[in-house]
């Protein structure tokens, strides 16, 4: 794997606190990769190193070959930023907003007059462009926050926790974008505590707690650490017993138990043995009234790896 | 790193252009309340002290005080002086409002001061009439002070066995009394630091008074960037820090000067109220001072600001600042010599009027260089240790 970012070992303390501990990970090209962890684990001070924005006390970060430090300019143009809590000047509008930040990246003014175009066309502002940003709505700001990283058209973006505190449709408006940008080939580093945005969103997934990094692959490849079975619960008009022992049959299935008018079975990828779970049952002469299937998620990959939930 | 610092600087000037809190501190309120002191305060450079005088000895030495010492002043246009043949006449122009005070020689009063036993001046006073009656207490002890020189040769003279003074040496020494009650009352009335006129004073105090908030505002700005989140924004863009901390130097300096600018020709061309003489010098050495005057407002609230670790905390601590500087400077009350006006030296305020006094006195604007020179160290002296801090405070 090319890697576009590559972190090695970063540790940083405030006071007698080490809020990151020996955090090393990659992006790719391309590539969207979540740092998932619960509140104060550590990813706002990683994503602050990664950015250029603290010094680490151990550890550097390298992107494009260009190492980042509060210092780097070569580093900091490779990369957009779209802080946790809104980065914007509610004084300006959103194209005044725009394109002070344009200068400070350098972009020439033709240059600078088509992106910030662009932009605006992405977060869906290109209408409200000229009003002052405080007279928008919160999924507004949201969206002028994000847009402003994505400015300079960076190789990579970094999103710390963009969806905290908003509403559950500006937040499918900038899961949505965020994916549009994914698919354009930005890499994307994105900060949550929300399981959900990280298995829609990310290629891979880091699971940070307590300032380090315990766990890191795919969804499927997480998933597989903690050897979890999917749980389906087939409810059955008819012998129970009968279509349980069916079920057990099949290939994959590891366990299949009648619970009363239940069939209860425990197997790999419940998502593909279902329709021969369902033909298995018919074939006993019952029919299945419904369907529960339940997959192990990442919170039961963080619970099994931490001991305590992702929300705590 | 420096069109990153002016793009900064662009930004905030727009900002501070909407911003009307800012607008209100820099422009409107200074030129509002100068012209509101004006209209309550009486122009002191048409302060006149209509006054009488009772002459129940009619001496050589009480000539010295009515025929000498008074129609000097008055030539000054100081003094109006009306006669009165005795002190119930004197009281009842004081109670009619005819005059505000009233001398009352008593009889007798040039032989006890040519018998060495010194002499009692009396005055009569309206209590309504604070700034009269400091006036002309202030002649009176002047003119005291002649007379205990007088005294004083008249005991000298006896000691040596010289006897009586004769009629010209008296003549002398009343004379001698007069002209020094003249210097010190006018010195008095014409101080140093007085020499600006009130309305140009009070102008140019409330101008350098709110320049402290206007300075505020532009040293904040680092702390409101930190507070609305906008910081992280300009550390993670390739232009390094210094380039913020220059940005916002950059604007919190003009905007003091351009708040200065501005105030200092409203006060030329609205109130009447030049700062400065009019010719190039005084244009220079007004100029002189108002950047003088920026800079240590700069460096002062640095320092304060790097204090604070909010924008509303940092507001909170540059007003007291400002506050007690202006106060001691003597913004509100010019403070005149004395302690109070030692202890105006230590603000720079008090150095700011000082130099516009200065230049009012000399006429040249290489008068203001020692007043300017204060205000550039107060700055210098401030703003190093603000720089330290903040820096150090910037991760």
């Amino acid at each position: 794997m090319d890697a576009l970012l590559r972190c090695e070992g970063l540790e940083r303390s405030f006071g007698r606190v080490q809020a990151v501990a020996g955090v090393s990970l990659a992006v790719a090209e391309g590539e969207t990769y979540g740092l998932l962890g619960p509140n104060g684990a550590g990813k706002t001070t990683s994503i602050s190193m990664i950015a250029g924005l603290l010094e680490p006390d151990a550890g550097q970060v390298v992107i494009l070959g260009d190492r980042m430090t509060p210092r780097a300019t070569a580093a900091k143009r490779h990369v957009g930023l779209v802080p946790q809590d809104l980065a914007i000047y509610p004084d300006l509008t959103a194209r005044e907003n725009l394109a002070f930040f344009a200068r400070l990246y350098g972009l020439e003014r033709a240059r600078r007059d088509r992106r910030i175009d662009e932009v605006l066309e992405v977060i869906g502002l290109s209408e409200r462009a000229g009003d002052r940003a405080s007279t928008y709505s919160g999924g507004m700001k949201r969206r002028l926050n994000i847009g402003i990283g994505l400015l300079h058209a960076p190789r990579l973006l970094i999103l710390d926790e963009p969806t905290v505190g908003v509403d559950p449709q500006s937040r499918n408006a900038i899961l949505e974008s965020v994916e549009n940008l994914a698919s354009v080939g930005m890499a994307v580093l994105y900060t949550t505590h929300y399981m959900e945005e990280a298995e829609r969103l990310c290629d891979r997934i880091g699971i940070i707690d307590q300032g380090t990094l315990i766990a890191e692959g795919t969804r499927r490849e997480l998933v597989a650490t903690i050897a979890e079975q999917d749980l389906v619960r087939l409810k059955v008009v008819g012998d129970a017993a009968g279509a349980a022992d069916a079920c057990q049959a099949l290939p994959g299935v590891g366990s299949a138990d009648a619970e009363d008018d239940t069939v209860v079975c425990l197997l790999d990828e419940a998502a593909s043995h279902l329709p021969a779970l369902l033909e298995a049952v018919a074939a006993t002469g019952a029919s299945v009234a419904g369907v529960e299937v339940k997959e192990p998620d990442l919170e039961d990959v963080f619970l099994h790896l931490t001991g305590h939930a992702l929300r705590d | 790193m420096l069109r990153a610092a002016l793009t900064i600087l662009r930004k905030d000037t727009r900002l501070r252009l909407r911003d009307r809190s800012v607008l209100l501190f820099a422009f409107v309120v200074p030129v509002a309340l100068t012209l509101v002191f004006s209209l309550v305060f009486p122009q002191q450079d048409g302060f006149r002290l209509d006054a009488g005088v009772v002459d129940l000895d009619g001496g050589e030495v009480a000539g010295g005080f009515t025929e000498v010492l008074l129609p000097a002043l008055a030539d000054e246009g100081l003094v109006a002086v009306t006669r009165f043949p005795d002190e119930a006449a004197a009281r009842s122009a004081i109670e009619d409002g005819e005059v505000s005070a009233a001398w009352l020689i008593p009889a007798g009063f040039t032989s006890q001061v040519t018998s060495g036993g010194g002499g009692e001046l009396r005055l009569l006073v309206n209590p309504d009439h604070t700034l009269s009656a400091q006036v002309a207490q202030g002649i009176a002890d002047g003119y005291g002070a002649g007379l205990d020189r007088i005294s004083l040769a008249v005991a000298t003279a006896a000691t040596a066995g010289q006897g009586q003074l004769g009629p010209d040496v008296l003549e002398a020494l009343a004379a001698d009394a007069a002209t020094a009650g003249v210097l010190v009352a006018v010195d008095d009335l014409v101080a140093p630091d007085r020499q600006l006129d009130p309305t140009s004073y009070l102008a140019a105090a409330m101008a350098i008074f709110f320049l402290f908030f206007t300075a505020a505002f532009g040293i904040t700005g680092l702390l409101e960037e930190r507070d609305q989140g906008t910081l992280a924004r300009l550390q993670a863009a390739p232009i390094g820090i210094l380039a913020v901390h220059l940005g916002k130097a950059l604007g919190a300096f003009v905007l003091g000067l351009v708040s200065m600018l501005v105030l200092a020709l409203a006060s030329a061309l609205v109130l009447g109220a030049p700062w400065g003489p009019a010719s190039a010098s005084g244009v220079v050495g007004v100029a002189i001072l108002i950047v003088a005057a920026v800079l240590s407002s700069l460096g002062v609230m640095a320092l304060v600001g790097s204090f604070a670790r909010t924008a509303e905390q940092a507001g909170n601590l540059q007003a007291i600042v400002a506050m007690t500087l202006g106060l001691i400077g003597g913004v509100f009350v010019p403070v005149g010599g004395g302690v109070l006006g030692q202890l105006a030296l230590a603000s720079p305020h008090g150095w700011f009027l000082r130099g516009l006094g200065d230049l009012a006195g000399e006429q040249v604007w290489t008068a203001v260089l020692p007043a300017a020179a204060a205000l550039v160290g107060f700055g210098v002296v401030t703003a190093v240790p603000g720089i330290v801090r903040t820096w150090r405070q910037t991760p």
